[in-house]
């Protein structure tokens, strides 16, 4: 047996990510260490989102190879959780807010298995961890977006996993919750976990996080937040060095297109 | 007037009843994913898909040389020609979507009309060809229940047990699925031959019900009984139960009331042959439960939500009378005339609302022209006024509002802040005593 005690986190080797033949991620290779909080930063269209549905195999890469923990996703999944964007589901399904929760453990429970006693009681436990207890019964269509956002956060806690890749958790929230929100990270941190948080605010940056990733097509700069968050960083980031390439990329999505 | 249980004993009656009850259960409990999945079009496209399908059917049994009395033989050929065209609709939908990147409307009504067109210029061949067999083709466009026999039971039945154990066994995985594909995919649940899964049992379901509804009807089958279900409940289980109850009593009662009417209509004009076919009264019935429900579930019907909306509206404006009048003179008397002067209602509404207002202990009627305050209503007053001038201090202090900008919307929030947002709103702007416009706000009380 290898022992893959010491492996990092997450690693990632060449990955290159394609919509329709054109490029959205270039050759990414990074090494996350374990009980990091991870800050992804960059602008709109930078591949943020992508970069989380790659990692997790949500979306396909041309090239590459990730690895949580030094094993391919399929022999770690559930040591994985992941919180997608809030906008990115209907809230006027018909579920309650409690069973929501319950589909974190869908995954361990396997198939033909029912939620048990003991998964539901688990499930209340982290609802009230994320201050939601009173709302359990509740359809989800009467929660607002800061509680849409922490019942989406209970359900990835219940999933018990060591790695969480969180897409903008705090996009529509108050300052209030976000900062409760940042409370529970903060203790995953702690229990020795890596949690990677999609990211907009800049000034909250180093306040937030040990360690940073800058995206914006290709990946700009990753380390802890103290050496890599300057102003070259983030000029390359966020500057207008990119509005050539975007133009050239737009024309080859164009002709790929056959337009 | 035969009595309803005879639809389940006589020798005659019996196969189309439970039949079609059979082919409702699994049509309303797929329909109740394909809703979820917001792919009401798809049974449309696959059950037009399925109709080539039945024309080939035919024409294998024809060239076998089967006769029209064979009927249960003929019957496999079409169903099996039924699902395997309404199998490559489906292939072809996808592949226009996926490859060539048609919007998935576009390529749905593009599969429906295309193969639809196909079957009908297939089945006039026929008519010349295999006239003996023509009127079965007919029968599948329209549905035709008479000549079920107890195989059929057997058999819808056996694909109905199918459909339920599926959604049984795959309950979780099916719900979070349709809920949120991606997560599901996260937690390693393998979308795609689940998937591929309940393509087949949509598309089964699709072919087992054109035999009692017809192509034209089917799509009605799988969504009707969604949508009514949807209205009653907030979980999905009960969803499906419910939907599956409102398919079986459709099956029923589209039989029950289909051979009523034809023995009232024969026994009434004995000459003119009238015929009310069972399929399309079945969906009649389903479309009818499905139009109640719309109106008048108890939580989501229109005619509750209408209620809810009128008597928010009445609040919103007894609210905004009583505050004219407290910021009038919250301790004087006021006249009918001062009061409508600033009211842009019509003066018999506004008699109205002032006896209602009266009548409910808010308002003192001094004489036949004169209002006052009572003691209850300054304090209501005062309330709204401080809710809408708290939100207009939030507004304009959180929010970076210009404070020229925050009365419109404070004039709806005013109306709609809870208790717990008023003591949040409270403590976020430390109980400010004066609004954007330097007015006081009234304390709490």
């Amino acid at each position: 047996m290898e022992n893959h005690d010491h492996s990092p986190a997450l690693e990632i080797h060449q990955m290159t990510v394609n919509y329709d033949k054109t490029p959205v991620l270039w050759d990414i290779s990074l090494e996350i260490p374990r009980g990091k909080l991870v800050g992804i930063i960059g602008p709109n269209g930078a591949g943020k989102s992508t970069f989380i549905k790659a990692v997790l195999g949500l979306v396909q890469p041309i090239s590459g190879k990730i690895e949580f923990f030094g094993q391919p996703l399929k022999d770690v999944r559930r040591r994985v959780a992941y919180v997608p964007q809030r906008e990115s589901v209907d809230w006027d399904f018909p579920i309650t807010v409690r069973d929501l929760v319950l589909m974190g453990r869908y995954g361990r429970l396997g198939l033909f298995r029912w939620p048990r006693a003991a998964d539901r009681v688990a499930a209340d436990h982290y609802l009230e961890t994320v201050g939601m207890s009173a709302y359990a019964h509740r359809q989800i269509s009467q929660l607002s977006g800061g509680q849409q956002q922490r019942v989406f956060i209970a359900r990835a806690l219940f999933q018990e996993a060591d790695v969480y890749l969180m897409d903008e958790p705090f996009a529509g929230i108050d300052l209030g919750t976000e900062k409760i929100l940042m409370g529970l990270l903060r203790k995953l941190k702690n229990a020795g976990k890596t949690v990677f948080v999609v990211h907009h605010d800049l000034n909250s940056v180093e306040e937030y996080f040990d360690w940073l990733l800058m995206l914006n097509m290709r990946l700009i700069a990753a380390g802890p937040v103290a050496e890599v968050f300057n102003p070259e960083t983030l000029h390359e980031t966020y500057g207008k060095s990119y509005s050539l390439f975007d133009e050239a990329l737009k024309l080859s999505q164009h002709k790929a297109k056959g337009l | 007037m035969e009595s309803p249980l005879l639809f389940f004993t006589d020798a005659v009656l019996r196969a189309p009843t439970i039949g079609s009850m059979l082919m409702c259960l699994a049509a309303a409990i797929v329909g109740v994913l394909v809703f979820l999945r917001k792919q009401s079009l798809l049974g449309e496209s696959l059950s037009h898909a399925a109709y080539p399908g039945v024309v080939i059917g035919v024409m294998v049994a024809g060239a076998l040389g089967l006769e029209e009395h064979q009927s249960s033989m003929i019957a496999i050929f079409i169903m099996m020609g039924a699902f395997i065209t309404a199998l490559i609709g489906l292939w072809t939908i996808h592949w226009l979507v996926r490859k060539l990147r048609f919007r998935s409307d576009s390529a749905l009504c593009f599969i429906l009309s295309s193969f639809f067109g196909i079957g009908i210029t297939l089945a006039s061949n026929v008519q010349y060809v295999y006239s003996s067999l023509y009127r079965q083709i007919q029968s599948y466009l329209y549905g035709q229940t008479a000549t079920m026999t107890d195989i059929h039971i057997y058999v819808y039945g056996i694909f109905s047990l199918l459909i339920v154990l599926t959604v049984v066994l795959f309950y979780k995985e099916l719900q979070a699925m349709t809920f949120d594909r991606d997560y599901a995919k996260s937690l390693g649940i393998k979308t795609k031959p689940i998937d591929a899964l309940l393509f087949i049992l949509i598309t089964l379901a699709v072919v087992i019900g054109i035999r009692s509804v017809g192509v034209v009807l089917m799509s009605a089958m799988l969504i009707a009984p969604a949508v009514a279900a949807r209205q009653y409940t907030n979980k999905m289980f009960v969803m499906f139960f419910l939907a599956g109850l409102f398919g079986l009593i459709s099956g029923f009662l589209g039989n029950y009331f289909s051979v009523e009417l034809n023995n009232y209509l024969s026994l009434k004009y004995p000459t003119d042959r009238l015929v009310i076919p069972t399929g399309p009264m079945i969906v009649m019935v389903a479309s009818v439960i499905c139009v109640v429900s719309l109106f008048f579930a108890p939580e989501r019907g229109l005619i509750v939500r209408l209620i809810r909306i009128g008597s928010f509206r009445y609040r919103c404006m007894c609210e905004n009378l009583l505050k004219a009048i407290w910021r009038h003179s919250s301790k004087k008397e006021i006249s009918f005339d001062e009061i409508e002067k600033y009211q842009s209602l019509s003066p018999i509404y506004l008699r109205f609302l002032l006896w209602r207002l009266s009548m409910s202990g808010w308002l003192e009627k001094l004489d036949a022209n004169a209002y006052k305050l009572t003691v209850d209503g300054n304090l209501w007053a005062a309330k709204i006024v401080r809710l809408h001038r708290l939100w207009e201090v939030y507004l304009a202090n959180y929010l970076g509002v210009g404070a020229e900008r925050v009365h419109r919307n404070a004039e709806e929030m005013e109306h709609i802040i809870t208790p717990e947002l008023e003591r949040e709103l409270t403590l976020l702007l430390k109980d400010p005593r004066t609004d954007p416009h330097h007015q006081p706000i009234p304390p709490r009380h």
